[in-house]
């Protein structure tokens, strides 16, 4: 058995590192005396306490959480069947409208969904964020899924198809499975996308529809507080928990080719 | 035929939703944007009303002209071309051995390290970047240490802070995971036994990597990359944040002209060449990555 | 999938029936608490709070067609612009009788004549704020725009200096700088301010309107052109966290801008009548008073002034003595030309030509 190279260990975890200093600081200044999040100054859990009384922050952070996982999962799906299409047929125009959302510069998005809503006099709300949402985050999921499904051995497919299998059942019982890790990788990237977007959301949401990225981005020129840095790490950690109960309640979902025939 | 209509339903209901959904929530409110590129700012902002009271249809080639004659945009447009280009190296090299590790750990693990990987960027964006000033603010260790370093050289102190340097660190640090989940997608479905049968023909582990690995993955690289390079050409809100007087990006004159300028046609205009070039550039690699890949049929034992 | 489902009704179903709702559409931090749960309690209603952090987001969004906002608080030239573009819904003066505890001076403006559409709120001017102990030491001065324009005192604090990333602040002050009004569109005057701003430019850290105070009170920025509320907030987080040193206001002798946020009803206001009740309450002294006492904002109430802290009250920047004053302009709004022209330059400004 071979063992990982230690210049891989190494790289690993410097990039590991790189990626958790910044956290740690946003983790630690959560308990930050100063209302600034520039120096430490002194400890206190006036933050968190502040927070739990911050209805406006609550429901901010609440709203994000439940668009999110509507738009990922949404997404998620749509872009599977994306990737998937993308990879089996010849397709022109799917691929140009997956590829442009990830290049069109947000702005532009946000203005010309905000018109065309007004257009279809549509209320502006949650729905109209996350409909939003999932038109940008398709195209992450359908490339990532994509790459996966490139070089994948086709024999074990027309094997199932030899067998008896109709196009579904081989695509849930063989391929479904196979690219799994590119559907979850998806769908982690769809959940960040959405539940850290500014600018479009600025733009679809209504008059009483706040997310916590609007509310936090409006504190830009006054001072984010540490009550930021205190929402923001316990919305991490209440996530990576669901996370983690999700995968234990339904095994099968994250790993089909363990669950019982 | 039966088997080939049953093709062409079952590829219709592949692409059909994902097809219907983007046409309507993408595609057409995108060229609502389009026609206002050729259209003239509003008097107070917006666009100017499509039909005047003379009857007349507000249709010009005024703002495509300014792009083409006004040199200044174009070299801003390099700019972050360039920047993005680096953004993307940089990635690639910090998340290939991330990707690497996570893909060969033992299958308990993995969700687990890919979801460390992705936890910090469940954080807010502001916060995180605020983070990043602390680390390079002028008083810290790290400014103290280079300008340290730099002293020994003779070289006047430099500031981390509000320059290119804290740019580009931060726009790495934001594009990391979108370079390390697709690389870790395609790695993960690597076969061992290929790199041992290398490894008992004698390749030692530069070979082993430049000569299997690698090329094996490259679709997910590929993938990586557009998901960085794309979108870090668009970015506006980390130059604003941290950036210098000179880190003007291309997202940043955009987000001017839907705002300050209230210049909606030319920000349609300069939308519209980033997301051709964008997506030109991904075709173009796409269709290199392509041709060279078809010298690697190497997995079809 | 079922899950899917439910999510989806979760998405629909949050946004709860309105019962007496006022949707205010404000900046962050613009209004107390206190003030909103008065104003619940004395009208019975519940105060639906959005933000915006630019009046130019505020602007696009209206431009694009959003509705369902009653109250919106933008500074004078966006209320210029939403005038002009027939935006608004004209104030019902028997309705607002406290119209009349607001400083005259600061009524009957050019960009609303009459005060049809708007009642001042809250008000803030565009000086200099700097770290006194660093002034000091360098011997600096800190009542002219010339320690932010010249580079003879800028050697002296190079990579410490900040200027607002906004093309409007930053050219109505190299134009009042110059002699010239802030409101000056004579593009050869423009000229004069872009050179004198490019010369300047190599001893700026950055161009920032975002993250510049919290360097000015740890103290890596000395010397900033910004916002005097920010900076009487950096002074107290400075005081707060013991700093050696004290964050104050420089007001500029060749003069400033005077940012004068006012209320206003959106045409398309689902409850003008409860809009009108919290505009009336607002300008009511206490009221008004709170927000001064709160973030060091400038109060153009009269009535308000028995309300506020002494040691708010003679601040210059936030309550301007009357030559100061004089010197004082509201930033109008530019046409559509003007705008184009004056991105070309900020444009070439920015990429360091």
């Amino acid at each position: 058995m071979r063992r990982t190279s230690a210049w891989v260990w190494a790289a690993a975890i410097a990039a590991y590192a790189f990626l958790y200093v910044p956290l740690v600081i946003v983790v630690v200044y959560s308990f930050n005396d100063s209302r600034l999040n520039a120096e430490w100054v002194g400890f206190t859990l006036d933050w968190y306490r502040r927070l739990l009384a911050d209805d406006a922050m609550l429901g901010a952070a609440a709203n994000s959480l439940l668009i999110a996982v509507t738009a990922s999962a949404v997404s998620t799906v749509l872009g599977t069947m994306a990737g998937f299409a993308m990879y089996r047929y010849r397709l022109r125009l799917l691929p140009l409208l997956v590829l442009t959302p990830i290049a069109i510069p947000e702005i532009l998005m946000g203005v010309s969904l905000l018109i065309f809503f007004v257009l279809l006099n549509f209320t502006l709300g949650l729905v109209s964020v996350a409909l939003a949402h999932v038109a940008f985050c398709i195209g992450f999921v359908a490339i990532v899924v994509r790459a996966r499904l490139a070089g994948m051995d086709e024999s074990l497919t027309e094997a199932a198809r030899d067998c008896g299998a109709t196009p579904w059942q081989a695509f849930r019982r063989v391929t479904l499975p196979l690219i799994m890790p590119g559907v979850i990788a998806g769908a982690l990237m769809a959940f960040t996308l959405s539940i850290d977007d500014f600018v479009i959301t600025f733009f679809t949401a209504g008059a009483g529809t706040v997310t916590l990225p609007l509310q936090i981005y409006s504190m830009i020129k006054i001072a984010v507080t540490p009550e930021v840095n205190a929402v923001s790490t316990l919305l991490m950690l209440l996530t990576l928990v669901l996370i983690v109960v999700a995968t234990k309640v339904s095994p099968s979902l994250f790993r089909p080719e363990e669950a019982a025939p | 035929m039966a088997a080939s209509k049953r093709e062409r339903l079952a590829k219709w209901t592949v692409s059909g939703p994902p097809l219907l959904y983007l046409l309507v929530f993408f595609a057409a409110p995108t060229l609502i944007m389009v026609l206002a590129s050729f259209r003239s700012p509003g008097e107070f902002g917006g666009l100017a009303p499509f039909v005047d009271e003379a009857g007349k249809v507000d249709l010009n080639l005024e703002s495509w002209a300014r792009f083409f004659t006004e040199p200044v945009f174009f070299e801003i447009f390099v700019k972050s071309v360039w920047y993005a280009t680096l953004t993307t190296l940089f990635c690639l090299v910090l998340a290939y051995p991330l990707a690497a590790l996570i893909a060969r750990s033992p299958r308990r693990y993995r969700d687990l390290l890919l979801l460390l990987v992705i936890l910090p960027f469940w954080s807010n964006f502001l916060i995180r970047v605020y983070a990043w000033m602390i680390i390079l603010g002028p008083n810290q260790a790290l400014a103290r240490g280079v300008n340290a370093v730099l002293a020994l050289f003779g070289h006047a102190p430099v500031p981390l802070l509000f320059s290119s340097f804290a740019v580009l660190v931060c726009l790495v640090y934001v594009h990391l995971p979108f370079m390390v989940l697709p690389l870790y997608a395609n790695l993960e479905k690597h076969d061992q036994a290929l790199l041992d049968a290398a490894q008992d023909l004698g390749a030692n582990a530069w070979q082993r990597f430049w000569r299997v690995t690698f090329p094996l993955s490259l679709p997910g690289v590929y993938a990586g990359a557009a998901l960085v390079f794309i979108p870090a050409l668009g970015i506006f809100a980390i130059p604003d944040i941290l950036g210098g007087p000179e880190d003007t990006l291309i997202g940043n004159l955009i987000k001017q002209q839907f705002l300050e300028t209230r210049d909606w046609p030319f920000g349609s205009v300069l939308s519209m060449v980033l997301t051709i070039a964008a997506v030109a550039l991904a075709a173009l690699a796409a269709t290199i990555g392509r041709r060279g890949a078809g010298g690697g049929g190497v997995v079809r034992a | 999938m079922r899950i899917l489902v439910a999510l989806v009704a979760a998405l629909i179903a949050v946004p709860a029936l309105a019962a007496d709702q006022l949707h205010l559409y404000n900046w962050n931090n613009y209004i107390s608490d206190e003030t909103i749960k008065r104003f619940e309690a004395d009208c019975k209603c519940d105060v639906v709070q959005t933000y915006y952090s630019d009046n130019e987001e505020l602007l696009a969004k209206l431009a694009a067609g959003a509705k369902g906002y009653d109250v919106l608080v933008p500074t004078a030239n966006a209320v210029q612009a939403l005038i002009k573009g027939g935006q608004l819904l004209p104030l019902d003066k028997s309705k607002i009788p406290n119209l009349k505890n607001v400083d005259p001076a600061y009524l009957d403006t050019s960009f609303d004549p009459g005060n049809k559409y708007s009642a001042p709120y809250a008000m803030s001017t565009t000086i200099i704020g700097y770290n006194d102990v660093k002034m000091k030491e360098l011997g600096l001065p800190t009542d002219t725009w010339a320690v932010i324009f010249d580079p003879k005192y800028l050697e002296k604090v190079k990579g410490r200096v900040t200027v607002l990333d906004s093309a409007n602040e930053l050219f109505a002050a190299a134009l009042k700088y110059l002699g010239y009004s802030a409101n000056d569109v004579d593009p050869k005057h423009w000229d004069e301010a872009t050179a004198l701003i490019k010369k300047a430019r190599p001893y700026w850290a950055a161009f920032n309107a975002s993250s510049y105070i919290k360097e000015l009170t740890v103290g890596n920025i000395w010397l900033v052109h910004g916002y005097s509320n920010d900076i009487f907030q950096a002074n107290q987080d400075a005081q707060a966290a013991k700093r050696p040193f004290h964050i104050l206001q420089g007001i500029p002798k060749e003069g400033a801008v005077l940012a004068v946020d006012n209320m206003v009803i959106h045409k398309s206001a689902p409850r003008p009548d409860l809009a009108l009740r919290f505009i009336n309450f607002m300008l009511d002294g206490r009221n008004s008073a709170d927000l001064t006492n709160l973030i060091g904002s400038g109060n153009p109430n009269m009535d308000a002034q028995k309300y506020i802290k002494p040691e708010i009250k003679k601040l210059p920047a936030v309550f301007p003595p009357k030559d100061f004053q004089a010197k004082l302009e509201q930033l109008h709004d530019l046409t559509p030309a003007q705008r184009r022209l004056r991105n070309k330059l900020w444009t070439e400004i920015k990429a360091g030509r």
